[in-house]
């Protein structure tokens, strides 16, 4: 724990190694997870028997993170890639952030624009 | 929070493995032994996305261990949390110390002290924290957004200690369940 005393995510005191990292944001995670799943799909008929405990998890975790914005990986991946400042700014990019029925109001796009700036930050 | 790290790890390999399949038992070998292990370090390894390489194998000097041991660089996606780190986490266990929560293969504990004080156990079949007016309600499989003010690391896993009462911490509201 010695180390650990100095650590702090708020000040971004989070050690070399993981700020020179690569953060992941929860979709680019699912599409990872996904990916390695069908690989072993493909390789044995019961691929949940060969994964971790762990790999279960977060992959549940994150799927369940994703499907509360309602909104598709893809059209999440290209809000974090593009980072728009203003929900009008993101409906003008992602317009079926506001078709489809779902209709998202500003304020709720306005919330998804903030939780993916904390995640911005880091990068 | 999830990261893509590069880590470096020693592999023993058997000589009786070796031949065409070596590069292919190694990698099976270090998947076997490393995805789903946590250190303080690097947090719980998720999943192994590649090999970065392979260096030349080291025999050992004498005859007591017959294992050569080849320095191998892999991609993976790790979860660490750290200290002051916002996250969301879905709720497991609710009694009158407070409240457990996973994130991902990470368990987090809420003590009362770091709820709200405006929120009341309230024990029962689906034992749960609740305001005094019942608008909002902590119970099991809701979402909360928390902060981690503590970790504590042990041999195969990660403990952290959160708290709900900043701004802008606790359960999420879903408009779906709302209607």
């Amino acid at each position: 724990m010695s180390g650990e005393e100095e650590e702090n995510d708020a000040e971004l005191k989070i050690g070399d190694e993981f700020l020179k990292a690569k953060c992941l944001m929860n979709c680019e995670v699912s599409l990872i997870l996904e990916h390695k799943y069908e690989q072993l799909q493909q390789v044995s008929e019961d691929p949940m028997n060969q994964v971790s405990q762990v790999f279960e998890k977060s992959l549940q975790y994150v799927k369940r993170i994703l499907s509360r914005h309602q909104l598709t990986e893809f059209e999440l991946c290209v809000l974090g890639n593009l980072c728009p400042e203003t929900a009008e700014e993101a409906v003008a990019m992602v317009p079926s952030l506001k078709t489809k029925g779902r209709a998202h109001s500003d304020e709720a796009i306005e919330k998804m624009l903030n939780d993916l700036s904390l995640v911005k930050r880091f990068e | 929070m999830f990261f893509h790290i590069v880590l470096e790890r020693k592999m023993q390999l058997h000589p009786s493995f070796f031949g065409r399949s070596l590069r292919k038992n190694l990698v099976s070998k270090l998947i076997k032994d490393v995805e789903g292990t946590c250190s303080g370090r690097h947090g719980f390894v998720v999943a192994i996305t590649g090999i970065e390489s392979v260096g030349k194998g080291l025999v050992p000097d004498g005859t007591a261990s017959a294992f050569v041991t080849f320095p191998v660089k892999y991609q993976c996606v790790v979860f660490r949390p750290f200290k002051g780190e916002i996250l969301e986490a879905v709720v497991t266990l609710v009694n009158k110390m407070g409240f457990f929560a996973e994130a991902g293969p990470v368990q987090i504990f809420v003590s009362k002290h770091l709820i709200p004080d405006d929120m009341e156990f309230q024990a029962g079949d689906m034992p749960n924290y609740t305001t005094s007016d019942g608008s909002v309600k902590i119970q099991k499989e809701c979402e909360v957004r928390l902060k981690i003010i503590g970790t504590r690391v042990d041999a195969t896993e990660i403990f952290c200690v959160g708290t709900i009462k900043d701004d802008f911490l606790g359960v999420i509201n879903d408009p779906a369940a709302v209607a």
